[in-house]
């Protein structure tokens, strides 16, 4: 954009090439505006009746501007028995799940990038596998397991669980990554004397930050979004969704909203701490 | 060389803190998980009772259970944790197969229990014990669940039944008792309706895609003109059923096929007579109950079909406490309790004298119209398949199909019949079921004949 904005030498020339710039950066900030719009619009309507009050949801046209603003909804939701726990259940598991996935994913993701072993590329594939075998089959033989070992029924259950599910993205991206990050560099670093892992995390780690970001990020609202392993692994300790989610559609419209906007949130929060490393990857670290 | 060395060097500040970040995310796991997680039951505890149950997963429903509960069992803490039906089979058997049970009282209903009979306890003396309650007998037969001794208690039950709203009584044929219709009946009737309404059909059927019209065929159309469901599904008595249908369908609502909860058309006046679950009707006549009728369904050759939802409370093999267990079941079967129950959750009472004079209008013309039902003469009891677990689904959408094509479609009948009675049998055959009422229950694998 800005090398067209500058003046030209040609008058006429100039004239031409800047309407048509101009032109074009009215529709790229059109387009952004559009694209916006359809990604904001089910979030503002969810926020707007989660925080109406319940009568002003049964009138009809619904208003499209908050007139009734109220917590009434919210709060009958979020004081409901167990639904603060599972929120904060939900939480322990999301950045368990997480820390696990990211300690145990970003060495094999190193290794896969880095080192050519036997049986790489069937490695690679087979990781997948764990995403191809539903849950539901696994259910009951998965259930015993955990109850056999006594892990039944607390967060380190699912835990495990989900970072056995967002392993293969999470090794997968992050080799993808790695691989990203030219080798020269870290073979300088180490003839300046840095040890393999001084050049890991002084040169590779900022550099693969970014994906690494990306990668948690995944991780986490996979985590944040599944309901059948963790309801097949608690019964008193559930996850918020593996609480709601999966009756909210029986449920009252009201309770829909507002259970609704109680896990949108949380995951948008996520992304917005998360936004600054993810644009620096779409910046100058990696091309 | 020394100048890559020294653009090394800015990135050190972000590299010392991406590792203090990842040290002190690597430590707030363990501080983050170091509780196990929070309770999100009420709290049932060590000397609690857990309390699995398929029943009042919305979440209003569960709310109001769970006062109930609290205000009936006030010495034993309840954990009430209802799940969908694949959760509660993975749970139970799992639980039951490690050995390691946490779970000391189950409620489903009569179908999702005949799934687990082997991990279920013998509940023959408690059945015994609470002989005063009155359950009616064709209940407590059900609770054998196929074999010797009782396996559940009975907890409620629903059905379905017809709602009228009395501008439609003007219609109704000479000679026809409102509260005991033949099927010709209400066919000479909601056709008379719809003559006298312009040409508008004024019967309702919920066939919309989350309806519940597949129970229609299932227990009350098909029972009635063939006494069977299964056996019977593509006999000459069947096609008698279908053709009939055929003639209904033309004189209802051709928007029933958007109907899901038939008490909202009733309500909105677009039909005036309309067959549906009492828990889906139950909305319809509440601000001006004195304008509507509840009535049990028609009679056909074969008497009055009715399809009985009936749900049962039971102790897995190896509950860690039974008798806790025992004492919930005790209370929840109580006047009180059955009575609360209906008043705030619509499900009936399966004991004798529970339904209270004080009942909201509503409930009231239900539970009139349900006690009609079951204790009619001729009366055809049918239950929804049952056994099936998974496949469940599968035969009930085989009754859909018929519907679809014999009376959207317009096939032939008998084609049709004969068609999806080849597709049931290949689900029976893999399943391998005995048959549920009222097909006759004896023998190993149900099949149409």
């Amino acid at each position: 954009m800005t090398p067209a904005d500058t003046p030209a030498p040609h008058k006429p020339a100039r004239a031409g090439r800047g309407r048509g710039a101009r032109w074009r950066a009215v529709g790229v900030q059109l387009a952004c505006l559009a694209v916006t719009a359809f990604m904001f619009a089910p979030v503002y309507l969810v926020a707007l009746a989660a925080l109406s009050t319940p009568e002003s949801l049964n009138r009809f046209p619904l208003s499209l501007l908050p007139t009734d603003v109220s917590v009434e909804t919210m709060a009958s939701f979020l004081t409901m028995g167990g639904v603060l726990p599972a929120f904060v259940n939900s939480l322990i598991v999301g950045v368990g799940t997480l820390v696990l996935s990211v300690l145990i994913g970003l060495p094999a993701g190193y290794a896969l990038a880095r080192y050519v072993f036997a049986g790489r590329d069937a490695y690679q594939l087979f990781m997948l596998l764990t995403r191809a075998l539903p849950i539901v089959v696994l259910s009951v033989p998965l259930a015993q397991l955990f109850l056999t070992t006594g892990l039944y029924d607390t967060t380190y259950a699912v835990i495990l669980l989900h970072t056995a599910l967002a392993l293969p993205t999470t090794v997968l991206i992050t080799s993808a990554v790695f691989v990203g990050v030219p080798r020269d560099q870290e073979e300088a670093a180490q003839i300046f004397g840095a040890t393999p892992v001084q050049a890991f995390v002084r040169v590779v780690l900022p550099q693969a930050l970014p994906g690494i970001a990306a990668a948690g990020l995944f991780t986490f609202v996979t985590s944040w979004n599944e309901v059948l392993g963790a309801a097949i692994l608690t019964l008193d300790r559930r996850t918020l969704p593996a609480q709601v989610l999966s009756t909210l559609g029986a449920s009252p419209l009201t309770y829909r909203f507002a259970g609704g906007f109680a896990l949108i949130v949380p995951a948008l929060v996520f992304v917005a701490l998360m936004r600054k490393y993810l644009l620096s990857m779409w910046g100058t670290t990696l091309r | 060389m020394e100048r890559s060395a020294r653009n090394a060097r800015p990135g050190r500040p972000l590299t010392r803190r991406s590792v203090l970040g990842l040290g002190l995310g690597a430590a707030a796991a363990p501080l983050l998980s170091a509780c196990a997680g929070l309770s999100t039951t009420s709290g049932a505890g060590k000397d609690g009772v857990g309390f699995l149950s398929t029943q009042f997963t919305p979440l209003d429903e569960r709310q109001r259970f769970e006062q109930i509960l609290k205000n009936t069992v006030t010495d034993i803490n309840v954990g009430y944790n209802p799940v969908d039906v694949g959760v509660f089979g993975t749970t139970l058997t799992s639980q039951v197969n490690s050995g390691r049970v946490s779970v000391s009282l189950v409620g489903a209903l009569h179908g999702e229990l005949g799934q687990y009979t082997d991990l279920l306890s013998d509940l023959d003396d408690l059945v015994a014990e609470l002989g005063d309650r009155g359950f009616p007998s064709h209940l407590l037969s059900l609770t054998t669940l196929g074999g010797k001794s009782s396996k559940y208690v009975p907890w409620m039950q629903a059905s379905s039944v017809l709602a009228v709203h009395k501008k439609a009584l003007g219609w109704l044929p000479a000679g026809a008792d409102v509260r005991h219709l033949t099927y010709d009946q209400l066919l000479d009737w909601v056709s008379a309706g719809r003559a006298a309404n312009g040409g508008k059909p004024i019967f309702g059927l919920p066939a919309g895609p989350k309806g519940l019209y597949h129970r229609f065929f299932q227990g009350y159309l098909l029972p009635s003109f063939t006494g069977g469901q299964i056996t019977t599904f593509r006999n000459q008595d069947a096609v008698a059923a279908w053709e009939y249908m055929k003639r209904l369908w033309a004189n209802t609502a051709p928007a029933s096929t958007n109907y899901d909860y038939m008490q909202e058309p009733l309500a909105r006046g677009e039909v005036l007579i309309a067959w549906d679950h009492v828990a889906r009707l139950v909305k319809a006549p509440e601000s001006s109950p004195d304008d509507w009728l509840m009535v049990p369904a028609p009679r056909g050759p074969k008497g009055q079909g009715y399809l009985l939802v009936a749900a049962g409370l039971a102790i897995p093999r190896g509950a860690p406490q039974p008798d806790r267990a025992r004492a919930v079941i005790r209370a929840l079967t109580t006047a009180t309790a059955q009575a609360e129950v209906l008043r705030q959750n619509a499900f009936f009472p399966v004991i004798r004298d529970a339904i209270p004079a004080d009942l909201p209008p509503a409930a009231r013309l239900e539970a009139d119209a349900i006690s009609n039902q079951s204790e009619a003469d001729g009366a055809v009891l049918s239950l929804p398949p049952g056994g099936l677990g998974k496949r469940d689904g599968e035969v009930s959408q085989i009754f859909k199909n018929c519907f679809t094509e014999i009376c959207l479609d317009g096939k032939p009948v008998q084609e049709v019949l004969d068609a999806q009675a080849v597709q049931l049998n290949a689900i029976l055959d893999q399943v391998k079921v005995p048959c549920w009422a009222p097909d006759p229950v004896e023998g190993t694998s149900c099949r149409v004949l």
